[in-house]
């Protein structure tokens, strides 16, 4: 029985020495496991992260620009609520998103913060709006008021914005600088009134089996 | 994958005496035990590597995307992308632009993050599982197509803007490559990130310029009043497959279209539609991943396990064949060692992952155009390289422009039918 105990000693020394080496393949890989995505003033991130826009985001900064809109002058001075209409933000970075995300919270958050000291014009629905015009003009649906008249508002002032980024990729990983900022502009005069940025920074390094 | 040599085992011996009990050693018992031995170390290892789960038949329909969805649907979760691309290149080709956007949009939602600490990457790092088992998102010329393709129905959609986010994303991974002369060095990309620019009415002459020095092939200037955006694609792309002693190198294959270029005749003029980008050549001139390097150390562990157990049982067959107890122990350890060796070695798994999107061209072309609203009946060549008409291929298309003057009419050509 000593052969087969010894046997079980060379065996078990074997296994173990086979279990070492294993972590073999991937020696000399720096960070093989990858460097979690890192967010600056940030909520939190799922499973799936990238160094683009985020919901986390997309809170953070329109949740900025909403409170920021309702401290200006022109916003919070006025004596009869001033008509904004948005003009879709402009995307100059690298990462495809659906822009009108931004400007619908933005609007939402005023609507519901603001207590009616401003008021969106729904521009973007302008043909349903004409042609609800028209057929009460030519009398094919009722109206409950003269639909003559043209009483579609102008606008007092636009609301924009622009998202643009900056990226550095390295062996060390990919760094993504998003610039999102925002104006509010006189229709009348084409002043910028208001104008309020926020920033964000993300970096991360995949994991070797991608690189 | 080469099988080594495996020398014969140490022929059973006789029962010999055992010095401290006086009794006889059973050598069938240590036999059985070495097998015992085996059998646990290849179950051992068969758990580390158990296989996919059986996949559920699919009745193929005929109908690519039907049957792309069906694949989909019965594919491992590793294999979602692949099979998003495959159906979306297909559903661009129909011109199913619906579904296209759905399975690129989801592709890109695993392509645009940034992967890891998942167990599935871990594993495919580790010494036991192929490289295949970590999620597919492709090398980079396939991730560029995601991006590229996903700009076009961006386009469709009237947003410039997000078409061009693609364009830079796309230039972004492409930027992986090795060697400095082949990163970020797709012509389309920068050319039609400026264009997106100038349709927004900013400036563009950085992105063309960029696009200029990457071609000898003069590039239109850019006419923002252009309102037809042909995009084309001719040819077959690469394929992957394995090479190496243990199938641990990537490799492509390549093989050159026989259509090298396509024009478009539409109201008496002829639009060159000339190949700006080549898809083999991206996929080639990437040059060494850091995953080479990891299944490069899997193959010298492979190799070198292997060289080991040769050698231990070499050498336990000559220990058995000298007769005495001492060599009889050592027999005994030596092809124990053996034995783990060319277990270890059999097990690991060096080989590369060879998942394709196989259905991407090889050859990429635009031209944009301004014409007149309403329907225009055109006729789609493609050439060889000799420069005659491969006539089987020709197509007569109408493009309808839309009388909207700020809409982007796209048409999307591919040789390819699925």
């Amino acid at each position: 029985m000593n052969i087969i105990h010894r046997f079980f000693v060379l065996s078990s020394f074997t296994a173990t020495t086979a279990a070492f080496f294993a972590g073999c393949a991937n020696q000399g890989v720096q960070n093989p496991s990858g460097v979690p995505v890192t967010q600056m003033n940030a909520d939190e991130q799922g499973f799936v992260a990238g160094t683009g826009v985020e919901s986390q985001d997309l809170v953070t900064v329109t949740d900025k620009m909403a409170r920021s809109i309702l401290g200006t002058p022109a916003i919070a001075s006025a004596t009869t609520p001033p008509r904004i209409v948005i003009d879709p933000v402009e995307n100059a970075t690298r990462f495809p998103i659906n822009k009108d995300l931004f400007s619908d919270r933005i609007r939402i958050m005023l609507n519901s913060k603001s207590a009616g000291r401003v008021v969106f014009l729904a521009r973007d629905r302008m043909k349903t709006l004409e042609r609800e015009r028209e057929l009460k003009q030519t009398g094919q649906v009722t109206s409950s008021y003269d639909p003559t008249p043209v009483a579609f508002k102008g606008a007092d002032y636009f609301l924009t914005g622009k998202l643009e980024g900056l990226t550095t990729k390295t062996s060390a990983g990919t760094s993504d600088y998003i610039l999102y900022s925002f104006q509010l502009i006189d229709a009348r005069t084409s002043e910028i009134v208001w104008e309020d940025s926020a920033e964000i920074k993300k970096q991360g390094l995949e994991d070797a089996a991608y690189r | 994958m080469i099988e080594p040599r495996v020398p014969a085992l140490p022929r059973p011996m006789a029962q010999r005496k055992d010095e401290s009990t006086g009794r006889r050693t059973p050598h069938f018992l240590c036999r059985g035990v070495v097998a015992l031995l085996m059998l646990a170390v290849f179950e051992l290892l068969a758990g580390c590597m158990s296989g996919p789960a059986p996949r559920a038949a699919i009745a193929y329909t005929g109908d690519p995307i039907v049957d792309g969805n069906a694949e989909l649907a019965a594919a491992p979760p590793k294999d979602r992308v692949l099979w998003d691309d495959r159906i979306a290149a297909t559903a661009l080709r129909v011109g199913n632009f619906d579904e296209a956007k759905t399975k690129l949009d989801d592709a890109i939602l695993q392509v645009g993050g940034i992967i890891n600490n998942t167990a599935d990457a871990a594993k495919a790092r580790s010494l036991f599982h192929p490289e295949e088992t970590k999620t597919f998102i492709g090398e980079p010329y396939e991730r560029v197509m995601d991006y590229y393709y996903r700009a076009i129905l961006y386009w469709r959609d009237g947003q410039p803007d997000n078409a061009r986010a693609c364009y830079r994303t796309g230039q972004l991974i492409d930027s992986d490559a090795e060697t400095h002369e082949y990163q970020s060095d797709y012509v389309l990309l920068d050319y039609l990130d400026g264009l997106a620019s100038a349709k927004l009415g900013e400036d563009s002459s950085d992105a063309l310029a960029r696009a200029q020095a990457l071609t000898k092939r003069r590039l239109p200037p850019y006419n923002p009043d252009a309102n037809v955006l042909v995009f084309a694609e001719y040819g077959q792309g690469p394929r992957k497959y394995a090479g190496g002693e243990y199938g641990e190198q990537l490799r492509f294959y390549t093989e050159p279209s026989r259509i090298h270029s396509a024009r478009l005749i539409v109201d008496d003029r002829r639009i060159p539609l000339p190949p700006y980008d080549d898809l083999n050549f991206q996929a080639t001139t990437r040059g060494g991943r850091v995953m080479d390097y990891i299944l490069g150390n899997k193959a010298v562990f492979k190799r070198t396990t292997n060289t080991v157990g040769d050698v231990a049982l070499i050498g336990a067959a000559a220990a058995a064949n000298n007769g005495s107890r001492d060599s009889d122990r050592a027999a005994v350890g030596l092809a124990a060692i053996g034995l783990i060796s060319k277990i270890a070695s059999a097990a690991t798994t060096p080989q590369a992952d060879v998942r394709t999107w196989d259905n991407l061209p090889q050859y990429l072309s635009f031209a944009a155009l301004k014409l007149s609203p309403g329907e225009h009946p055109v006729r789609l060549e493609f050439l060889t390289r000799d420069g005659e008409v491969a006539s089987e291929l020709t197509r007569e298309l109408t493009i309808n422009v839309s009388p909207d003057a700020s809409t982007n009419n796209v048409v999307f050509l591919s040789e390819l039918t699925r």
